[in-house]
């Protein structure tokens, strides 16, 4: 390996590292503002500059500047101290010094480096130049004066966001960056631009002048809105929750999150369940926990087991679920569900359900089949590192489903059933590319799963993937992108429907035939609630949203971000959340309030705090002890396709996307006045066709 | 009557009285009925001059004395407002006893006293409610 020397001490490297990098690896910070290591290297803002022998008798830009053996690297002599300052004088020239009614101001990178390189006064006398305000949408409030034309945001849009909408214009001192024609980003990240911003040109609209960083209490969490379990930190202010950023985890999300994600927050505001309500008179009334505990104990003595139903929503974390599923199962119930879109997903082995090839095995894929599935829409991030592995080149992509703009290149293959039986049966176009693959990859959609000839679909893929050999002993291409973030940990924990039992679909249509006395619903909103007939429907969430509405009894639980939880994202990687805030009112952690409620009904479970039920959960299902780890695309043997789904005949219906709108997919999300707004602007838009 | 023997706050009480009518004259009445006298010689004065008093009308509140007669009181004029008055400019108020303590109090911008609304605070949420 090549060496060199930084700062007089000698440092061995990777050959293809720029200066920048090797001086890193030595532990020299550079300072810099245009350099980010997911981005492509622009050079542009000099503040890398470094002193290399040989070389020129002049600084240079580390960040553009290869590293070589027998390099030697200054990084704080007396010529790159200078260079610096005049590097740091210059871009303050056209800065406005407005960093006490700034946003960014305590987090900004151009605030820490003018400290640590700048000169501690300016010699400019002559005015500064000012920049109009560009319109980047509802979430990005720009203040264009600010920017110091680093091209971040630029480089973000065309490279990660594959929305090449921003660019710069002008030269000099008129250098603008702009949208162009001041339209809104057509992208699901377009919050991170604000992340990647050194400087306060760019900050997060909904959040203006809301909070300082220095006053925020921040607490690592795992995302919910898909599920994906994006790494994210809730930054709260005493009991409120002020903003959510995106944690690195090279697994998942790299460091960006989706925009759903992130600015979900103020629906953490709205429409709180913050205590008990009892149904009396058709009317709602306001109830103590023990009056609802009664009013709940009591259906539940007087039902039969088979004319109770348990299903359980979207976003519950395991520990809930695994209460929930104690209690009804105590009490005979077997119409259990956590799979309220109908997925026939669930019997089989694990490794049905999962997406194998985890996120980041994305980037070792060369052929990609979409099966009902638009990533960008279910899982931003996942369509990100399809994205960046087909921005490689390596990558080819077909799609059986809707066609849509996934910001990459794809084959068309079809709309339905009809055109996978046609891809199984051929030998070449996508058939060939398939089969040549030596890491081939199917996407499957939960839309597909959740209709009602799923099971034959599931057939039909798992002899698809047999056909092109997408599962081998040590390459597992079969995926399965759910969009719940509680999907896989129910499916783990065994949340299906028990010997006889119903699934959810059927319990709804049981409930409103009259053949269900009690129906339980653990946050679960996605059914049709308002078709469950006289059934006595308990709701325990924490929005006032369609369950909430047709609830006869209300049990106000705690949101993601108020609980320590464990959710398994869709890659079958348990994750552990912790708790930001507490939780509304009166409302409690959704466990305990289970554990309360089997008191009232005479069926104690046998734990008293979270950590006696979470280690009841992890002995009874091993998959749960292990937080953070997934067995990966390379252990695959014994995981037999032929046995998925039933033989059947599959129907002529198109594939759909289960996610129509991408902003308003859960709850919380549709009580977000931020994402109405993003939901308003961007879902409900017609697709611009370009004039070619 | 009998306030008057077994309070002190209701007005002078029949000691102070009896001892400002004998040893004073009246000089006055402000707009607010209290009554201001001045000692007839400088007899028990702390400083050689002629004590000042005032009996106030109803509740003994020293913030019901008007500024003209305050400065009286106080010896920042030598001539009582009934014989100097003050010039009242036009953007002058009329005199407001303090007002703490009574429902004419000044309550804050957000008070909820005021009865209005409260203004938005961290941690404020929205809360569902039936229908």
């Amino acid at each position: 390996m090549p060496k060199a020397k930084v700062n007089g001490k000698e440092i061995e490297f990777e050959p293809g590292l720029t200066v920048l990098q090797v001086a890193e690896l030595a532990g020299e910070e550079i300072p810099r503002f245009c350099y980010h290591e997911r981005l492509s290297i622009a050079g542009n803002c000099r503040m890398c500059l470094v002193e290399v022998k040989p070389g020129p008798p002049k600084p240079q830009a580390s960040c553009a500047l290869p590293a070589a053996d027998g390099q030697e690297i200054l990084t704080a002599s007396p010529m790159v101290k200078k260079a610096r300052e005049g590097v740091m004088e210059f871009l303050l020239i056209n800065h406005p010094l407005d960093c006490p009614i700034c946003d960014q101001g305590g987090e900004c990178d151009l605030q820490d480096e003018a400290m640590g390189y700048g000169r501690d006064d300016s010699r400019y006398q002559e005015n500064k130049r000012a920049v109009e305000e560009k319109y980047l949408g509802p979430l990005i409030k720009t203040v264009m004066t600010r920017c110091i034309q680093c091209t971040r945001c630029v480089r973000f849009a065309a490279e990660i966001a594959g929305a090449p909408e921003m660019g710069m214009i002008g030269r000099g001192e008129d250098a603008e960056i702009t949208s162009y024609l001041e339209t809104a980003l057509t992208s699901e990240l377009t919050g991170n631009l604000a992340d990647i911003c050194p400087v306060g040109a760019l900050t997060h609209k909904p959040w203006a002048f809301n909070y300082r960083p220095w006053e925020l209490r921040k607490t690592d969490s795992v995302d919910v809105m898909d599920a994906l379990g994006s790494a994210i930190r809730v930054d709260a202010r005493g009991p409120e929750v002020m903003r959510i950023l995106p944690r690195v985890n090279e697994d998942i999300n790299e460091e960006w999150i989706s925009d759903k994600t992130r600015y979900v927050v103020d629906g953490l505001l709205r429409q709180r369940l913050d205590r008990p309500y009892i149904r009396q008179g058709g009317k709602l009334v306001e109830a103590t926990w023990g009056q609802a505990f009664a009013a709940i104990a009591g259906r539940l003595r007087a039902a039969k087991p088979e004319r109770v139903g348990l299903i359980a929503g979207d976003l519950q974390d395991a520990e809930s679920m695994k209460a929930a599923l104690d209690l009804f199962r105590s009490l005979g119930v077997a119409n259990i569900d956590c799979r309220q879109d109908g997925s026939a997903l669930g019997a089989g082995p694990r490794e049905s359900w999962l997406f194998n090839t985890t996120i980041a095995g994305l980037e070792q894929a060369d052929a990609v089949l979409l099966v009902g599935a638009n990533p960008r829409r279910e899982g931003a991030l996942v369509n990100a590192r399809l994205r960046k592995q087909w921005l490689r080149g390596k990558l080819q992509l077909g799609v059986i489903g809707e066609v849509a703009d996934l910001s990459f290149e794809y084959s068309y293959l079809g709309a339905g059933a009809a055109s996978l039986e046609r891809l199984i049966g051929s030998d070449d176009g996508f058939a060939k590319t398939l089969n040549a693959a030596s890491a081939p990859i199917f996407i499957v959609g939960a839309g597909v799963l959740a209709r009602s000839d799923s099971g034959a679909l599931l057939n039909l893929l798992g002899r698809a993937a047999q056909t092109f050999k997408v599962v081998r002993d040590d390459w597992n291409g079969w995926n399965v992108l759910h969009t719940a973030a509680s999907r896989v940990g129910g499916l783990d924990l065994g949340f299906v429907p028990g010997p006889g039992g119903l699934s959810a679909p059927e319990m709804v249509q049981a409930a409103n035939a009259g053949e269900l006395d009690v129906l339980f619903l653990l946050g679960a909103d996605e059914i049709d609630t308002e078709k469950l007939g006289d059934a006595f429907v308990v709701y325990l969430g924490t929005h006032g949203d369609a369950g909430a509405h047709r609830a006869d009894v209300i049990l106000p639980g705690a949101a993601y971000t108020e609980k320590p939880g464990l959710y398994v994202n869709t890659e079958g990687r348990v994750q552990l959340a912790n708790r930001a805030v507490f939780p509304k009112g009166e409302a409690r952690e959704d466990w305990a309030i289970l554990r309360a409620l089997s008191e009232a009904a005479g069926k104690r479970l046998p734990y008293d705090s979270l950590e006696q039920l979470r280690s009841r959960l992890m002995a009874e299902h091993p998959t749960f002890g292990r937080i953070d780890y997934v067995p990966g695309p390379t252990k695959a043997a014994g995981f037999d396709l032929s046995a998925l789904g039933a033989p059947g005949a599959a129907t002529e219906e198109p594939f759909r996307s289960p996610v129509s709108d991408y902003y308003l997919t859960n709850p919380i999300a549709r009580a977000s006045v931020t994402l109405a707004e993003c939901s308003a602007m961007f879902s409900r838009r017609a697709p611009a066709i370009a004039a070619e | 009557m009998l306030d008057k023997i077994f309070t002190w706050w209701n007005g002078a009480t029949i000691g102070a009285l009896l001892s400002i009518k004998g040893s004073s004259n009246f000089v006055g009445e402000d707009e607010f009925g209290n009554r201001y006298f001045e000692a007839r010689t400088n007899r028990g004065s702390y400083d050689g001059r002629k004590r000042r008093y005032v009996l106030y009308n109803g509740y003994a509140d020293a913030s019901k004395v008007p500024p003209d007669w305050h400065g009286w009181l106080h010896y920042t004029f030598e001539e009582p407002p009934t014989v100097q008055p003050f010039k009242v400019k036009p953007w002058e108020k009329p005199h407001v006893p303090n007002l703490t303590g009574t429902p004419l109090a000044y309550r804050p911008k957000g008070s909820i006293l005021r009865g209005g609304e409260r203004a938005r605070a961290t941690g404020d949420y929205e809360a569902w409610k039936p229908e």
